[in-house]
């Protein structure tokens, strides 16, 4: 096992702010490359202490192209910033980087985007479409949100810097895929939840449950091409709408 | 003018937030619609009818997913104009066709502002990489910096163009003629599908909790 050379708590925490900013240069050319650079400057500044060219040259390797999920560049930065402490040769560190970008993008975009987010909103609109003070349903999407969204952070950083080359074997033992079967399920739960609620209201007629219904149906069927279809037909009742108050 | 000079500054700063957070820094998600919406009418005092205006919004953006380099409607700065503008006007009447009227102004603004991203992040390939010789602490953080200053400007300037653009659209549309319950029932109807569709996020498979989410949520919109 390598030496572990940990970097002091001002360092973590100044990569760990600057981690939320991770994707503030997020270009068509590098990605999120600068962004990585930016997430290691306070770890390179200790590494390469009283060497300010191998400083630019350290910082300008990795401005080189990047990406991953923005909650798991944590993981790289904390990663590469061990390799870069342990001596690891430049070519090892950018292999390595090349390696982990498209495993860290994957796996952030299907936990988080796909099942954790949606679940999430959909916790907090079916609270406000229940009845809840807006403050409620926003407060408790936020919170249930961040939760995973901060512990990502904070535990990818840590691990990235305990593990530096071995992280993929740690990630391998988290159990994120079952975090986002869980998550799915909840998902899908509260999705009939507020889809009820936004179709019911008292005195809801007949035709209504019908018409709730077949938009149910059309919804599921049609997914994310449902803003479309949504837009035309609200479109369309715009214009009717025109013509009517105008005769 | 609906909105106050005061009114139109706070909540187009507020959209520069949130158009920072969909991306460039925290993603905390408030610039998710309904929480985006509920600030935008928090900016007017009416925060409940902000966030009205943001679930209509928030249901059919559930499936729009910012993967990679992928080109997606931009939900946040639209909805804080929309929420703001929609919760500074709510009539006693045809209520449904302002919402409407709020609602599509919001929707068109999403394909402007995903448009506006695509569009700073080519202007970003400026600050991409580093010369030769590398890059000091100092110049790194001021490349880094300075896309965040223009994504801060860009999300206030589309949700200061919402602002205008509805507050223009409500006074100019005598929507009071409108049929309410058919607008009602339209506005309620995308809601239904926005939601429903989620469930293509989850899988398909899952489809028995859904049936049983929806049961409970009409017992519960029965007893309340």
């Amino acid at each position: 096992m390598a030496e572990v050379k940990p970097f002091g708590a001002r360092v973590r925490a100044r990569m760990l702010l600057r981690s939320f900013a991770v994707q503030g240069s997020w270009n068509y050319q590098t990605l999120i490359g600068t962004g990585l650079a930016f997430v290691l400057a306070p770890a390179l500044r200790e590494v390469y202490k009283g060497d300010d060219e191998a400083l630019r040259r350290a910082l300008g390797r990795h401005t080189e192209l990047f990406n991953s999920h923005p909650y798991l560049a944590a993981v790289a930065a904390g990663a590469v910033a061990r390799l870069e402490a342990d001596g690891a040769p430049p070519e090892m560190v950018a292999r390595f980087k090349a390696a982990v970008r498209g495993s860290l993008g994957t796996l952030g975009d299907r936990l988080v985007w796909l099942m954790w987010r949606p679940m999430s909103v959909l916790l907090g609109v079916s609270l406000v479409l229940a009845g809840a003070a807006w403050w409620v349903g926003a407060l408790a999407f936020l919170v249930v949100f961040n939760a995973l969204h901060l512990w990502m952070r904070a535990w990818g950083l840590g691990i990235g810097l305990r593990d530096g080359l071995r992280i993929g074997a740690t990630l391998k033992e988290v159990p994120f895929a079952r975090i986002g079967d869980r998550a799915a399920q909840a998902g899908a739960l509260l999705a009939g939840f507020a889809a009820a609620l936004a179709a019911v209201r008292p005195g809801t007629r007949p035709w209504e449950w019908g018409v709730a219904l077949a938009a149910a149906a059309l919804g599921i069927g049609l997914g994310p091409r449902v803003r479309v279809a949504a837009a035309v037909a609200m479109g369309l009742a715009l214009v009717a709408g025109l013509v009517l108050a105008n005769t | 003018m609906i909105l106050s000079a005061a009114q139109t500054v706070a909540v187009t700063l507020i959209g520069g937030v949130v158009a920072l957070d969909g991306t460039s820094v925290g993603q905390f998600m408030v610039s998710r619609p309904f929480v985006a919406a509920a600030l935008g009418g928090l900016a007017v005092g009416r925060p409940a009818e902000g966030i009205a205006a943001g679930v209509v919004l928030e249901a059919l953006h559930l499936a729009v997913l910012p993967v990679g380099a992928a080109r997606y409607p931009e939900g946040g700065p639209p909805a804080v104009a929309a929420g703001a503008v929609y919760a500074a006007n709510v009539p006693p009447v045809a209520q449904a066709a302002t919402l409407l009227l709020a609602v599509l102004v919001a929707l068109a603004l999403e394909v402007a502002g995903g448009r506006s991203v695509a569009l700073l992040r080519q202007w970003n390939v400026r600050f991409a990489g580093a010369p030769e010789g590398g890059i000091s602490p100092g110049r790194l953080a001021g490349r880094q910096l300075a896309p965040v200053a223009a994504d801060f400007a860009r999300g206030a300037l589309l949700t200061l163009a919402g602002v205008l653009a509805l507050g223009w659209l409500l006074r100019a549309i005598d929507v009071s003629g409108f049929p309410e319950l058919a607008v009602g029932t339209i506005l309620r109807v995308s809601m239904v599908a926005g939601l429903a569709s989620a469930l293509r996020l989850f899988g398909r498979a899952h489809y028995r909790l859904f049936l049983a989410g929806a049961a409970a949520g009409v017992v519960v919109a029965w007893l309340r």
